[in-house]
């Protein structure tokens, strides 16, 4: 079962009115139920290592815990060893059964971030390890974050079983719309972009330059469309089951640096790796060259986590890359800017921010997307060939998108923007929608679910189950 | 925990309106073909004495209007295309919990076919050919509702899951068409969407000119008996003769491979077996190849005319099976085949080009015409416009002449009649007057009635270099209804 699948659009609504009249303290039990099932239909080997995680993780953080001796003194150097041994046993599952040579496990990059950042929380002494195994299952297994995030921490979840909020019709209905919002960039933007993506990246070479660069414009929107549509089905999902979970995407593209990108950005991912490898590392509290330092390896870590492949590598360090030159240029772009008398608030500065960031982002995306490095410099290479006859001699549209199609793709687009300056500018659409009368929220839910069931990408001819992220 | 009132209605009502949208824009979006041609079906299904299945070659060849103004038995052609026997099979099944027919005729055509899948075929088959022929079943299947019926039909012809929901749920695979929607798409929202005018059939108005001539197999053991096809029209027959139907075996003309010729005698073993009769048409001679079919494979609308009288005939002999024309709970039918019959009748006065006018004008009842060709034209060079002229007159007269060459075809009177060389036409009745022709030099020649000795209707100056013209007049009133020039070059004419 998926998220884009029609089963789960049936048994959802089932799932959240049991959920909705069970007794609130049963009600993790519950929701354990249908992660179990959630994750065994979508694969039943990799439950067992699934299982497997859940059992290490509990134990570890009891026994850190019991060996420790108490809140105050966790690190022991039997609790020391009994984490190393904890993260190297659940590092190293998630490299052999990410790789699929022995057996896949399906959102083992993420569950396991998620139990290795409890574990370090309770050796910490952080978080007080959680002695009911049902609710430390769920919380690995949470079905709405289990295959691509976000990757959630334990002490925004755990309470959250214990002491489970009201579901009411005003959850629900902002679930149902952020659910809605999750389908459209999936379904009618991002699966739409990937079929003129994978054309241009599957042979560069052979497509015309303004076309390859065109495409390289559109994978920044495809990944971004696609794991921000998976996040907010997963928030909206678990909204509806009562459980909060924390914003993954904030406007990503609006940023007007690198560092402001990865603070919008993946930011489940990002603060795990600040929280559990760049602060234990020394942050950027032992010299610039050490600071620099740990952001590289913080991004190879971050590229190596989303592949074996050297293009994640490359992809993560020109992040880490762009942040240093970011750190070093900065007080000759600050001289720069007071000598040209810029204002630093302006419109006009701080769009060409926005833009600058865009391109280098783009830049490093084109790394990620790529199957080898040298398919990565030719896409890159062709991208700067000017070819712009390519709008109006039709090849545009010999990439796999009619004319119809690239319309849709490019308002969907368009509408993306849009949100994102808004919600930029702190402007909550969803409250918005929520607070007009019920017929124009009905016509706006209504003609969403119509754009997405007509517009999707999705049923007969098309392969639309799988997210991106979910092979991460 | 409390739950309001309020929101549960409110729930209840967004869940309508937004249901109801959804089924709106499916209504919109599916695809009309299936719905298109069976329209009249689901409507009329209560007055169907017979019904036709089987492939493509029973949509061209079986024309239900022309059964209707020529018999006054009703029928409906269920033929599919590229419908394989299996889903014939379950095209009948699905039919007839509609309606109960006197009789059923099922073609054979395609019973070679060995394979139960249509998404699988044969193992060297290639994905363009599996596609097509899960599209194709679209037009049996999409029509029938959602039942147990039709998802055994669709578990028996598809074995990938994931394909087979396509014809439960069609939107899974029609909504995509938002691209290609039309009025007629909009129109289905209030039912009056276009619907096949032919009770399911489709003519084509094309001619085949070179149809193959293939060796007649070795043996007459036909497929062997155990093909996939062969099982279902076992079952087809099977079927009918559990509910006391009336079964027809055809076999309806085509240019038939060695291949086709087995599954003829195929077929005609089966039915020996079942005693129910067979109509191999290839044998009958009732279609002429070279005029009466539109490709290879199926016939035009002109064969279609034919084939469908040679069966009108056959199904004269079922009791049961009566003439409605006359009463007025049938005067849908009539009003369908007097307007197929208008079709026909516009082909011969104005078609596409000279080998579909004279092929239509051979077969009209109510149009007349003059044809002349100039000496010296290279249709007398051209063996396929030879042939469609000597289906009018069957003289050889054409065959041994360079011209100039005439033919006039009197329907009202029932008279044809031909000069060439120097021979004079005088005095000839015809609905148009009294005519005479008289040929005199290259480019004159005189052609008048009595009536209007001053209108020399085969001469006009500006269009001498056409050699070849077509008079149509109305066999009733005499009135001309088109005059058409035709230039030749080889076996290519151009039109003016």
């Amino acid at each position: 079962m998926q998220f884009v699948s029609l089963a789960f659009l049936l048994l959802l609504p089932v799932a959240a009115l049991i959920n909705f009249i069970i007794p609130r303290k049963f009600r993790y039990i519950w929701l354990l139920a249908i992660s179990a099932a959630f994750y065994i239909s979508i694969d039943l080997k990799a439950s067992a290592v699934m299982a497997g995680t859940v059992v290490v993780t509990y134990f570890a953080a009891l026994l850190i815990e019991k060996v420790s001796g108490g809140a105050e003194e966790k690190r022991t150097k039997g609790a020391t060893a009994l984490l190393v041994l904890a993260v190297v046993v659940e590092v190293a599952a998630m490299l052999i059964f990410r790789s699929g040579k022995i057996m896949g496990a399906i959102g083992i990059s993420f569950y396991m971030l998620k139990s290795l950042g409890y574990i370090i929380d309770v050796y910490r002494g952080d978080e007080v390890a959680e002695h009911n195994f049902l609710k430390l299952a769920l919380f690995v297994s949470f079905f709405p974050q289990v295959i691509s995030g976000p990757i959630e921490r334990a002490g925004n979840m755990l309470p959250q079983f214990s002491y489970p909020v009201t579901v009411d019709f005003d959850r629900m209905r902002d679930g149902f719309l952020q659910m809605l919002w999750g389908y459209f960039l999936k379904l009618v933007i991002a699966d739409r972009i990937a079929i003129y993506v994978n054309s241009v990246f599957e042979a560069p070479d052979t497509i015309s330059g303004t076309l390859v660069a065109i495409g390289t414009v559109l994978y920044s929107f495809e990944i971004y469309c696609d794991f921000a549509g998976y996040s907010a089905i997963a928030i909206g999902c678990a909204r509806i089951l009562g459980i909060d979970v924390m914003k993954n995407f904030d406007s990503p593209y609006m940023a007007k640096s690198i560092a402001e990108f990865w603070r919008r950005w993946h930011i489940s991912l990002s603060t795990w790796l600040r929280d559990y490898v760049y602060i234990p590392l020394g942050g950027n509290r032992k010299g610039t060259v050490r600071k620099y330092l740990n952001v590289l390896i913080v991004f190879a870590v971050s590229g190596i986590w989303h592949g074996s492949a050297l293009t994640f590598l490359v992809w993560g360090l020109l992040h880490g890359v762009y942040q240093i030159i970011g750190f070093v240029t900065m007080p000759l772009r600050d001289k720069v800017v007071e000598a040209l008398k810029i204002d630093r608030s302006g419109l006009s500065h701080r769009t060409v921010k926005t833009i600058i960031t865009f391109l280098l982002v783009n830049l490093a995306w084109i790394f990620f997307r790529a199957e080898s490095l040298e398919k990565a410099f030719t896409v890159i290479k062709k991208s700067l060939e000017f070819t712009p006859w390519v709008f109006s001699d039709g090849s545009l549209f010999e990439l796999g998108l009619t004319q119809g199609s690239m319309n849709i793709a490019v308002l969907g687009i368009i509408l993306l923007i849009v949100m994102d300056i808004l919600a930029f500018n702190g402007v909550e659409i969803r409250d918005k929608i929520i607070r007009q009368s019920i017929w124009y929220r009905w016509i706006i839910m209504i003609a969403g679910i119509l754009a997405i069931l007509i517009f999707g990408v999705w049923g007969a001819g098309y392969n639309a189950a799988s997210f991106i992220y979910q092979q991460f | 925990m409390k739950i309001k009132l309020s929101s549960i209605l409110k729930t209840v009502g967004f869940t309508c309106a937004a249901l109801l949208c959804i089924y709106g824009a499916t209504v919109v979006l599916r695809d009309k073909e299936s719905e298109y041609k069976y329209a009249d079906f689901f409507d009329r299904a209560d007055q169907i004495d017979v019904l036709f299945i089987g492939s493509s070659h029973v949509i061209n060849a079986i024309n239900p209007a022309v059964l209707y103004g020529e018999y006054g038995y009703t029928s409906y052609n269920m033929g599919g295309h590229g419908s394989v026997m299996q889903a014939t099979y379950w095209e009948l099944i699905e039919a007839l919990q509609y309606t109960t027919p006197k009789c059923v005729v099922v073609d054979t055509y395609l019973m070679n076919k060995d394979y139960q899948y249509l998404d699988q075929m044969y193992e060297d088959s290639d994905e363009e050919d599996r596609a097509t022929s899960v599209a194709q079943l679209h037009l049996n299947m999409d029509c029938w509702p959602m039942d147990k019926i039709k998802v055994a039909a669709v578990e028996d012809l598809i074995a990938d899951k994931e394909i087979r929901k396509q014809f439960y749920v069609p939107f899974h695979v029609y909504h995509n068409r938002w691209e290609e929607l039309d009025s007629n798409d909009y129109k289905a929202l209030t039912g009056t969407a276009d619907r096949n005018p032919l009770f399911g059939a489709e003519m084509r108005y094309g001619i085949e000119l070179t149809p193959g001539i293939y060796p007649d197999p070795e043996d007459e053991n036909g497929l062997g008996g155990h093909t996939v096809g062969e099982e279902y029209l076992r079952k087809i027959i099977d079927e009918c003769q559990r509910r006391n139907i009336d079964v027809m075996v055809t076999f309806l003309t085509c240019s038939a491979s060695t291949e086709d010729k087995r599954v003829m005698d195929s077929a005609e073993m089966i039915c020996e077996q079942y005693d129910v009769p067979f109509i191999n048409m290839q044998e009958m001679g009732v279609v002429d190849l070279y005029t009466d079919l539109n490709d290879t494979g199926h016939m035009n609308a002109m064969g279609a005319i034919k084939a469908t009288k040679c069966i009108g005939q056959e199904l004269s002999e079922i009791d049961g099976i009566t003439d409605h024309r006359g009463d007025v709970a049938y005067d849908y039918w009539q009003q369908r085949a007097d307007e197929f019959y208008g079709t026909i009748y516009d082909m011969a006065v104005d078609s596409e080009s000279i080998y579909q006018q004279l092929n239509y004008l051979s077969g009209a009842k109510t149009v007349s015409s003059i044809i002349y060709i100039n000496d010296g034209s290279q249709a007398f060079g051209d063996n396929e416009m030879q042939r469609l002229l000597h289906n009018f007159t069957v003289t050889p007269k054409i065959y041994h002449t360079d011209g100039p060459y005439i033919l006039i075809n009197d329907v009202a009177s029932g008279q044809f009649y031909e000069a060439c060389d120097g021979e004079v036409l005088d005095g000839i009745k015809t609905s148009l007057g009294t005519v005479h022709y008289q040929p005199v030099e290259h480019l004159f020649r005189l052609f008048y009635t009595d009536e209007d000795p001053e209108t020399n209707l085969l001469y006009d100056d500006s269009k001498s270099d056409y050699d070849i013209q077509i008079i149509t007049y109305d066999a009733a009133s005499g009135e001309i209804l088109s005059h058409n020039y035709y230039k030749s070059y080889g076996s290519n004419y151009t039109q003016e």
